[in-house]
């Protein structure tokens, strides 16, 4: 008799320890885990490279242009997508001109937020049962992001923002993100893409194999004549830790000789 | 098929784009020419978008306080190199070599350092 309790005892020990564990892990379901640390280095020129020499020995560092803003054009499952957004014929002269100046003209230039989409894919991914987070290093600072993932509706008091309002849920095995309710002033590329408040962007992120698949889609039909969906950008798994970026100081514009300059993000 | 063609096209041209955090070197500095300048580290300020240190320059009884603006935070982290790497130079003598600033104030973009223990850091093109 004494038996048959001690085993009932820790029978019902064990089930509980179980139950614990089970709500302290996560669970995401029949869903695929977009949880992680992803490869993304944002604002790092990929054409280059470091040499070291130390003590009679020489080191050469490369950077993975992959590691940069992901393998742009790849993953399995991407939606059609197309080099440039289609803008209205008024504002064309508009966009060409402030690509043409954008030393001058673009706000991430003089460190601002780079907003949706243009910060990209998240560097890190915690995905909860009814919510995921998102994570990121930007030199603006390193937003980030909660979006529910429980069927409810967008904020109706919440206040424009350079990364918008986002309700996500699953089609299948992706993860889509609707995000609304922008300020208009940030772009959505380092092309001079301008957009208006009406701007709306879909996210769209999946797993391929390993690797996680990024893709978003913007439409503004103010400036826009059809919704734009870009070059999908797929990113490895890193064994990086987040670091806190330094802070923003640009200086030298007051010094630009011409409007010579490189692309960001 | 069009789309085909369209999406290699694309993907080429952003693959062509090269990614770094600014304006060119061309537009404040003379991207043709190297100075080299030897002088005490005073400062190691790491920033974005780009690292900044600061070297004192003696000629004669005079003083340049020359400032050297460097590749992005991100990239140093990527390739290996942190703050300290720098730091542990303050207030010995190091040798830059810059693109000097177009309008010949004591500016420069770091190509290549030397401290004092004769190690060396220098960013390369690799394309």
């Amino acid at each position: 008799m004494k038996q048959i309790a001690c085993a009932v005892i820790v029978s019902t020990l064990l089930a509980s320890a179980a139950a614990v564990a089970q709500q302290a892990r996560p669970t995401t379901g029949d869903r695929p885990d977009l949880s992680g640390t992803w490869a993304i280095f944002p604002g790092v020129n990929a054409s280059s490279a470091l040499r070291r020499e130390a003590a009679g020995t020489e080191e050469t560092r490369r950077l993975d242009r992959t590691g940069i803003r992901g393998a742009v054009g790849q993953g399995r499952g991407a939606l059609p997508w197309t080099a440039a957004p289609s803008y209205k014929p008024e504002f064309q002269a508009k966009v060409q001109d402030l690509d043409a100046r954008q030393s001058k003209t673009d706000p991430v230039f003089y460190c601002g937020k780079p907003g949706v989409p243009r910060v990209g894919p998240p560097r890190r991914i915690i995905q909860l049962p009814n919510e995921v987070v998102f994570f990121y290093e930007d030199m603006s600072g390193d937003p980030y992001r909660i979006i529910p993932t429980d069927g409810r509706p967008h904020r109706a008091s919440a206040n424009p923002s350079s990364y918008g309002d986002a309700v996500g849920r699953w089609d299948g095995n992706t993860l889509v993100i609707d995000v609304r309710n922008f300020v208009d002033d940030t772009w959505f590329g380092e092309k001079g893409y301008f957009h208006t408040d009406a701007m709306r962007v879909t996210e769209r992120l999946w797993r391929d194999g390993d690797n996680l698949v990024w893709q978003a889609t913007v439409d503004d039909p103010n400036v826009l004549t059809a919704p734009w969906t870009m070059a999908p950008r797929m990113v490895r798994r890193s064994t990086q830790a987040l670091e806190e970026s330094p802070p923003c100081r640009e200086t030298d514009g007051p010094l630009l000789r011409n409007d010579d300059h490189h692309d960001q993000r | 098929m069009r789309s085909l063609l369209w999406a290699v096209l694309a993907l080429a041209a952003a693959s062509a784009q090269p990614v770094a955090g600014h304006h060119s070197i061309s537009a404040v500095f003379e991207a043709d020419k190297l100075v080299s300048v030897t002088g005490t580290l005073t400062k190691v300020d790491w920033i974005n978008p780009h690292i900044v240190i600061f070297v004192d320059v003696k000629t004669g009884s005079a003083v340049a306080n020359w400032k050297v603006a460097g590749a992005p935070p991100a990239w140093w982290r990527n390739v290996g190199v942190n703050r300290a790497d720098f730091a542990e130079s303050l207030a010995q003598q190091v040798t830059v070599e810059v693109n000097p600033a177009q309008d010949g104030s004591p500016y420069g973009y770091l190509r290549k350092i030397r401290f004092a223990n004769g190690e060396s850091l220098e960013a390369t093109s690799t394309q």
